[in-house]
């Protein structure tokens, strides 16, 4: 369970990113956060991984407080959390398998237990046959595909993924979300994204988001811009 | 160790700066090590070889020398008196100088003092003999190894503390290079640890890379030290054995156990290596952890 209650955040500069934000989302559930540019979606991803703190309001996870200054278990938090980065992330140097066996590697998990999972993880996102291939050898939506299976390889509870589709042609988007639907009802998935045809043909809870404040929170939702 | 020689490969120069730093301090400091060893070693042999030399003016009859000896035979506090006449003088610088004819022409036994060697039985008894020679009639110097002693003790305090300054100014020039040279590498694996730490790497496991490779270059910078210390050690060996010729064995203390450190002894050496690759470990380990501390906050 996440739950945010009077979250704000302000940046050094005043400007406000999410403005006294309240939700609550429930195991395995899958939900779209939706907005324009600006609007609190990576903020709000951020906050959950814990990379940055509210300025006021807590946000619980299970029982915890992660938004107080002193919870020492972010380690232990993020070990739980994949995510799917809005530029990727993935390391050029290392071979797709070594890229994704890192979300297994940080968790000091068996060196037997990686190559299952990691495999796992590859047919899951169809790319079975490329574990040996360097990142610049991919496309785009393949790197993408990279990103999600070092996602959820390793079983974390909650997959955060930041415009998963935002720079793919429509096909790949489709393939791409294809790999989430695949997950629902296994995992806690939250999808921040402003493609409105992918989120009105999943009919999951959207969270609408406009200048830092919720405007919308449906739970067979749509997106209109 | 794959990814640690990637991680070498990947950053030569940076690895070897860090690589030259490290084994200048540690070759520097064997060497600082082993002087004052060795010279801990000497005191240590003096301190253990009371002795007083008295030197008597060529006009003193033998029999006053003779009187001298056996009272100092009587006081019970010396172990050996050896004389040595003018005669037996002669033929000890005859030998010492039998390669140069021209000092051999120059001196002739009437001009050399006759002497006696005295071995106390403690070193405290020492000052004591010396004061007791020096009141004595037809004496012309009295040496007694007090003074060397304590010069070389001051020697040796003064090199300690000398080293010990150097000591920390090496400490701190290899700190401080070592700390760069992992920043420059840390900035060249910036997005890895950033990924890392946002999907749940420990601290640990982000430095982990960074120690093993600084353990590893200590090790090896130690290596070669210790390499190059052991030929420069058998290269002067000849050198050595001819300077301490008169010294059998030189030992020091360490918590009451005694030490060999000359004639060259493996326990030594192996110590010598052991106390220089600590050394290395523990500047490569510390300069890890200062470079990772502001990459590593959470």
């Amino acid at each position: 369970m996440i739950k945010f209650d009077n979250v704000t955040k302000k940046f050094l500069l005043g400007t406000v990113a999410l403005n006294n934000v309240s939700f609550e989302i429930t195991d395995n559930e899958f939900l779209f956060l939706v907005g324009p540019s600006g609007a609190g979606k990576t903020t709000v991803i951020k906050l959950i991984l814990r990379e940055i703190l509210p300025s006021s309001g807590s946000i619980m996870i299970d029982d915890f407080d992660i938004a107080s200054k002193n919870f020492s278990q972010t380690t232990v938090l993020r070990r739980n959390i994949g995510v799917v980065f809005q530029d990727f992330k993935i390391l050029s140097d290392k071979n797709i398998f070594e890229n994704i066996a890192l979300g297994l590697k940080v968790m000091n998990s068996p060196l037997i237990e990686i190559k299952s999972k990691v495999k796992e993880a590859l047919q899951l996102v169809g790319l079975s046959k490329q574990e040996e291939v360097f990142p610049v050898q991919l496309s785009a939506g393949e790197l993408q595909r990279v990103a999600i299976a070092r996602a959820v390889v390793g079983e974390r509870k909650i997959i955060l993924a930041d415009e998963p589709t935002g720079n793919l042609d429509p096909k790949t988007a489709w393939e791409i979300m294809r790999v989430f639907k695949k997950l629902e009802g296994q995992r806690t998935i939250v999808i921040a994204t402003h493609n409105t045809d992918i989120v009105n043909s999943f009919k999951k809870r959207v969270i609408a988001l406009k200048e830092g404040k919720i405007i919308k929170d449906q739970r067979k939702g749509g997106y209109e811009i | 160790m794959k990814e640690l020689f990637t991680s070498i490969k990947r950053a030569p120069y940076q690895t070897l700066t860090a690589f030259l730093v490290l084994f200048l301090t540690l070759f520097l400091s064997m060497i600082l090590f082993v002087s004052l060893t060795f010279l801990h070693g000497v005191l240590g042999y003096l301190e253990s070889r009371p002795q007083v030399t008295v030197y008597f003016q060529t006009s003193t009859p033998e029999k006053e020398i003779f009187k001298i000896r056996d009272e100092l035979n009587n006081s019970g506090k010396v172990i050996l008196i050896k004389y040595i006449s003018q005669q037996e003088a002669f033929n000890i610088y005859k030998n010492i100088n039998k390669n140069d004819p021209l000092l051999l022409e120059m001196v002739s036994a009437d001009i050399l003092p006759s002497s006696l060697e005295i071995y106390a039985k403690k070193p405290v008894y020492l000052p004591e003999i010396a004061e007791f020679l020096k009141k004595q009639g037809g004496v012309d110097e009295v040496q007694f190894q007090k003074d060397i002693v304590d010069r070389l003790l001051n020697l040796t305090n003064v090199l300690r503390k000398l080293s010990l300054l150097f000591f920390v100014y090496l400490l701190l020039m290899s700190t401080i290079v070592l700390t760069t040279t992992t920043l420059f590498k840390i900035a060249l694996k910036k997005d890895e640890i950033e990924l890392m730490r946002l999907i749940g790497a420990s601290n640990f496991y982000i430095r982990k890379p960074f120690l093993q490779e600084g353990v590893f270059l200590g090790i090896v910078a130690s290596l070669v030290s210790f390499i190059i210390l052991l030929l420069i050690f058998f290269y002067l060996n000849p050198f050595l054995s001819s300077y301490l010729k008169g010294i059998p064995v030189l030992e020091i203390k360490i918590f009451d156990l005694g030490l060999k450190v000359w004639p060259i002894n493996f326990s030594f050496l192996i110590i010598v290596f052991f106390l220089s690759s600590l050394f290395g470990c523990f500047i490569s380990i510390i300069s890890s952890f200062l470079a990772t501390r502001k990459y590593l906050k959470v």
